[in-house]
Parts: structure tokens; C-alpha cells; sequence
């Protein structure tokens, strides 16, 4: 187990530092130089080359690389954006925990309405709620969740006024504005990885009562309540798995939620960034985004091996 | 003609229906089932809707108006007008159009791509290629690749990219990146069905008789991807139609004027708080709809096509 997680790690390790010099050389290889961005077309080739050696963006790619890369992992030093001036890391400091936190309630929804969702709809299969709990799966995977989030704020903050119709409202002004500001947000992201997880949930309770293990339970005699345990615990691995990855996918999702709701969250942070063509805030922002991608997949893998005994004693 | 009139009418001698009478039973099948009835109905009308936008639409999408701007529904214009005066209901049968393009283009870029690197893999398991081919999909996986096409639009820019003659809008760069989304989970699709047919002994009798490797690949086991290539790829459809419609919507996708769902939302997002329901609600419902038919299509094909009934995995 300890091999597979070091295994695991390293070769994410591996992944991060590919993905880190791809963006690299992208932003840097895109035509016009930073220079141009800031001091507009005008600028004499003496301001140009004063900028760029400020920035140091007259060495090499490779040293330039490599500076980056050394400053990020021992300081956490993103460098500065030469729009705004300030340091990139402050930005991230400060945008990161509003995306997370939206994030983590997307993600408590998700698994608080799905999990029992798929359970029942597997218990009662074909009868109402089974049937009911699909056309939800059917239209959560379909809607798209900016559309969602657009008709929540048109019904839930305009018309019953019941929330704040955009922005993020932070702790210090009170628990409830703050919740009241993230609960829509957080449905409008949650919803189609809902409709994910309570179909899986569903399918995986139907293969595993299935089974020769549960057939031969019941026969034994034991309670339906006790049966309805061996199956759970088989029957949510996969489940288990595929909710720690949907964290992951959240993060992305959340640069366009954030935008409906107008949100100062990291992944806004990103679509600004991008629009004011600062490269160097979106190369970092992509480089967070894709490091807690990574994690969330390395922590699914993990927790499926330690759940699972078939593949536990198997080499990756 | 009247020649061959008596003549029998020739048949099948080997035991194996051609792909185009399995694909009639296919249609039958899913025909069969409500669910996949109404999808396949759903997908027909949006299909129709976008070759027959030019006839049906009741106005040009993209005249400008001024005096009949933000107009409710009416008989006039059905759905209303947007802030331009343009009508709402010629802009959404208009829009369908780039969207089945971006969602039928993108999964025949994906499907070649993964198709290619999924044979090759589990062709020839066992060698370097397989390792260096699957080390790769396994790392496309474990990043968040719609943060990457948000950051990769963001930085090439939205212009159109000139070729010669050509100008390619930037839907062309939505096309590939969506469609390059796909590759990952299409390439495993089909690596784990030619890892299992491959050693299987119609393959090797196949080679007895003198096929060489690509013959084998491209008639004897593509024929056994098709059934869960088919689920997948309507899907994705399903799945590219929304990640279109977002990029839309954060103004990444497709450029305004031309008329999308995604941006026609995007316009929308200034009349959320002054009751011009409409504009928001019409482009929304477009796209749902058609994301619905595909879904409800592709679960229909899975229940024919798959007996085990697996759930896709999740690629965004």
C-alpha cells in the first residue's frame, strides 16, 4: 500500500512538472511580448528591454524556467503580475479559500442528496421514487450549471429575494449573509455531479445485490437490515472513489459558476487574468487549479485501494 | 431492373449481419424503449431546427433592431427580442447550429484520436509503446483538461487563426480543444476492449491466415469497440454542447454577433435583476433540451449496446 502511494506520488510529481513547463512555454511563447501589454505599441525598444530585464525576461527560457520553478516550490513564490504590479501569491492566498469553500459545500450536497437518493432509487427499483430520482439524474447531468446558477439568482434572489444576488459576502459580516451568499453558487455547482454520483450510486447497489455473497446472506437468514450492510459497504467503493475525483472537477467547473455570481474566487481570478492578458497569474492560477486536481485524484486512487481487498495486496 | 425483379433476394451467407442491418436493429431497439423514443425525437427536432434555421427562422438573427429592443413574448417574436431588438427565437434555431457542430465534431476528433492510441496500446500490450501510450492517457487524466482549454483559449486569444485563404473562427479551436478531452477516455474505452479481443482465437486465426496487424485492427477488433464507442460518443455529444455553451458564456467560444446559447446567455446576464425573464430563460431551456435528448439517446443505446450497464466515467 505504502509502495502504491509512493508510486502514485511521484509519478504525479512527474505529471506536475510536465504540466508546469507546458504552460510555461505557452505563455511565453505566445507573440507579443509582456512589454508591449503593459507599455502599449508605442513604447521605445529602450523602455521594452528596461522591462524586460526588470522582469528578467531577457535570459534564456530555460533559466527563466527554472527560476520560476525554484521560487514556486521553495517559497511558494509565483512571481509578480506585471499588470497589477503585486505578488501573484497574495492573490492566490486570498481568492484560493473562497473557491474551496464553495467548492466544499457543492461537494456536502453532492454526496448528502446523492448518496441516499441512489440508495433508495436502487431499494425500490421501478417503483416511484426510483423513477422520480431518474428524471432528476436525467436533467441534473443535462442542465448546464451556469444556466442553473442564472435561473437560481431570477428566482431565489430577484423574485423571492430569499438571497443576495451575486458576490461573496466574507465571515466577518455575519454567518448568515455569508452562507445566504454561497448556498446558490454552491447548488448551481453541485447539481450535475449530484445527478453523477446518485446514478452511480444506483447502479452499483443493483450489481452488487446481484451477487452470489448477498444471495447467500439472505438465504442465511439474516436481517434485511443487516444484508443491506454488506451491500452498502461493497456497493460504495466505486462511489467513493468517483466522489473524491468530482472535487477535483469542481475547481474547474467553478471559473464559469463564479462568473454568474460574480464571485472574487480564485477561478475568477483566472478569467481576469485572461482578459487583461496578465500570463503570469494564469499560469500560476492553472498550476494551483491542476495541483489540487491532481491530489483529489491521487486521494480517490488511495481510498479505493484501502476499501477495496481485491486490488489492495495488487502492485499498481 | 426489371431484369433482377424474380431474382432471390441475396443473402447473408456469412453468420454475421452487416454494420448496416445491426444498426437498423440498433434504431429499432432504442425506438422501443419511451425514454429513448423521446430522445431520439428530441435529437431529430434539434437537428432539424439546425439545417433548417435559414428557412424557419422567422427573422435574421443578427439585425439589429433598436426600436424593438427587450420586447416580451409576443406573436411577433415569440420569445421576445434581446437588447439589440434582435429576435430570440431566430437566434436560438441559429445557434443550434454551431452547437451540433462543436458537439458532433469534437467526439469524431475525440473517437479518432482515442481510437488510434487505444488499438495501438492494447495491440501491442506488453511493449514500451503500450507503456509509453497509457502513462500518457493516465496523465491527461489526472489534469483538470477544461481549466486547460479555458487557459489555452485565453492565451492563443479568441481571433480567428488565418490560413492561406482560410480564416478559422475561433470555434475551430473549441472543436480541438473539446474534442482532445475526450481522447483520454475513449483511448481506455478502447485499449481495455482490444486488450481482451486481441488474444482472443478468431484473432489468431485470422493471423493464420494471413492478415497482417493493421487489417486485424481495423476490421476484426474495431467491430467490438463499436458497441461502447456508440454510448460514449453520444454522450460526449451531451457533454460538448455544454462545455461550448460555458466557454460561450465566459466569452471564450463563439464570437458575437454570430449567435450561440452560450453567449446568448452571456448577453442575458445584464437583465437577470430587471425582469426580462426571457432574455435568460429561451437560450437556457435550447440547451437543456438538447443536452436531455442526448443523454436520454445515449442511455437508451447503453441499455441495448451494454448489457452491464456501466456508468460513463467522469471527464469534466
Amino acid at each position: 500500500m505504502l509502495r502504491f502511494i509512493l508510486r502514485r506520488m511521484v509519478f504525479s510529481v512527474g505529471v506536475l512538472l510536465v504540466v508546469s513547463a507546458v504552460i510555461f512555454l505557452l505563455t511565453h511563447l505566445v507573440p507579443g511580448s509582456p512589454a508591449i501589454i503593459v507599455l502599449g505599441a508605442d513604447a521605445s525598444s529602450e523602455q521594452v528591454r528596461e522591462f524586460e530585464r526588470r522582469y528578467g525576461l531577457d535570459r534564456p527560457l530555460a533559466v527563466q524556467y527554472l527560476a520560476w520553478l525554484r521560487d514556486i516550490v521553495l517559497h511558494g513564490d509565483f512571481g509578480r503580475s506585471y499588470i497589477s504590479g503585486q505578488p501573484i501569491s497574495g492573490e492566490v492566498a486570498r481568492t484560493f479559500p473562497v473557491t474551496l469553500e464553495i467548492v466544499i459545500l457543492a461537494f456536502l450536497f453532492c454526496v448528502s442528496v446523492s448518496l441516499p437518493l441512489g440508495i433508495v432509487s436502487a431499494l425500490y427499483q421501478g417503483r416511484l421514487v426510483d423513477h422520480v430520482a431518474r428524471i432528476f439524474a436525467v436533467i441534473g447531468v443535462s442542465v448546464p450549471g451556469f444556466w442553473l446558477g442564472l435561473m437560481l439568482i431570477v428566482y431565489g434572489a430577484v423574485h423571492l429575494r430569499l438571497f443576495p444576488p451575486g458576490g461573496f459576502i466574507p465571515w466577518s459580516a455575519g454567518l448568515g449573509p455569508h452562507l445566504q451568499s454561497v448556498v446558490l453558487p454552491a447548488l448551481a455547482l453541485g447539481v450535475y455531479y449530484t445527478a453523477i454520483i446518485s446514478r452511480m450510486t444506483r447502479s452499483s447497489m443493483i450489481e452488487v445485490a446481484a451477487q452470489d455473497y448477498i444471495r447467500t446472506a439472505r438465504a442465511m437468514g439474516l436481517s434485511r437490515r443487516r444484508v443491506l450492510q454488506y451491500a452498502l459497504k461493497n456497493a460504495l467503493i466505486p462511489v467513493v472513489s468517483v466522489s473524491a475525483m468530482s472535487v477535483g472537477y469542481m475547481f474547474g467547473w467553478a471559473i464559469i459558476i463564479e462568473q454568474v455570481f460574480n464571485i472574487a474566487g480564485l477561478s475568477r481570478a483566472l478569467l481576469s487574468a485572461i482578459f487583461q492578458r496578465d500570463y503570469y497569474t494564469v499560469q500560476a492560477v492553472v498550476l494551483v487549479i491542476t495541483t489540487v486536481f491532481i491530489t483529489a485524484n491521487v486521494a480517490a486512487d488511495v481510498v479505493y485501494r484501502l476499501l477495496d481487498p481485491k486490488i489492495r495486496g495488487v502492485a499498481a | 431492373m426489371s431484369a433482377v425483379a424474380g431474382a432471390p433476394a441475396p443473402t447473408v451467407v456469412a453468420g454475421r449481419p452487416g454494420i448496416a442491418a445491426r444498426l437498423a436493429s440498433l434504431l429499432r431497439q432504442v425506438l422501443a424503449s419511451r425514454l429513448g423514443l423521446v430522445g431520439a425525437l428530441i435529437v431529430l427536432a434539434v437537428v432539424l431546427a439546425a439545417w433548417l434555421a435559414p428557412v424557419i427562422s422567422p427573422y435574421d438573427p443578427v439585425a439589429v433592431d433598436l426600436e424593438l429592443k427587450l420586447q416580451p413574448p409576443s406573436l411577433a417574436h415569440l420569445m421576445g427580442t434581446d437588447q439589440a431588438g434582435r429576435d430570440i427565437l431566430s437566434r436560438a434555431l441559429w445557434g443550434a447550429r454551431v452547437s451540433l457542430l462543436v458537439g458532433v465534431i469534437a467526439v469524431a476528433i475525440g473517437l479518432v484520436g482515442g481510437i488510434v492510441l487505444g488499438t495501438l496500446a492494447g495491440f501491442y500490450a506488453g511493449t514500451l509503446l503500450e507503456q509509453a501510450i497509457m502513462r500518457t492517457v493516465d496523465a491527461l487524466f489526472s489534469i483538470p483538461l477544461l481549466v486547460w482549454a479555458i487557459a489555452v483559449v485565453g492565451i492563443v486569444g479568441v481571433g480567428p487563426i488565418t490560413l492561406g485563404p482560410l480564416s478559422i473562427p475561433n470555434e475551430g479551436k473549441v472543436i480541438l480543444l473539446v474534442g482532445f478531452l475526450y481522447v483520454p477516455a475513449i483511448a481506455r474505452v478502447t485499449y481495455s476492449v482490444v486488450l481482451a479481443e486481441s488474444r482472443a482465437d478468431y484473432v489468431r486465426a485470422r493471423r493464420v491466415q494471413g492478415a497482417n496487424d493493421l487489417e486485424i485492427m481495423a476490421t476484426e477488433i474495431l467491430r467490438n469497440c463499436l458497441s461502447p464507442l456508440i454510448v460514449q460518443a453520444t454522450l460526449f455529444i451531451a457533454i460538448g454542447i455544454i462545455v461550448e455553451a460555458s466557454l460561450s458564456f465566459v466569452g471564450l467560444g463563439v464570437q458575437p454577433p454570430k449567435p450561440s446559447w452560450g453567449s446568448m446567455l452571456a448577453d442575458a446576464r445584464g437583465y437577470v435583476f430587471s425582469g426580462e425573464w426571457w432574455l435568460p430563460v429561451f437560450p437556457g431551456l435550447f440547451i437543456s433540451f438538447t443536452v436531455i435528448g442526448f443523454n436520454l439517446l445515449g442511455d437508451a443505446l447503453r441499455d441495448v449496446l451494454d448489457p452491464r450497464k456501466r456508468e460513463a466515467g467522469l471527464v469534466v
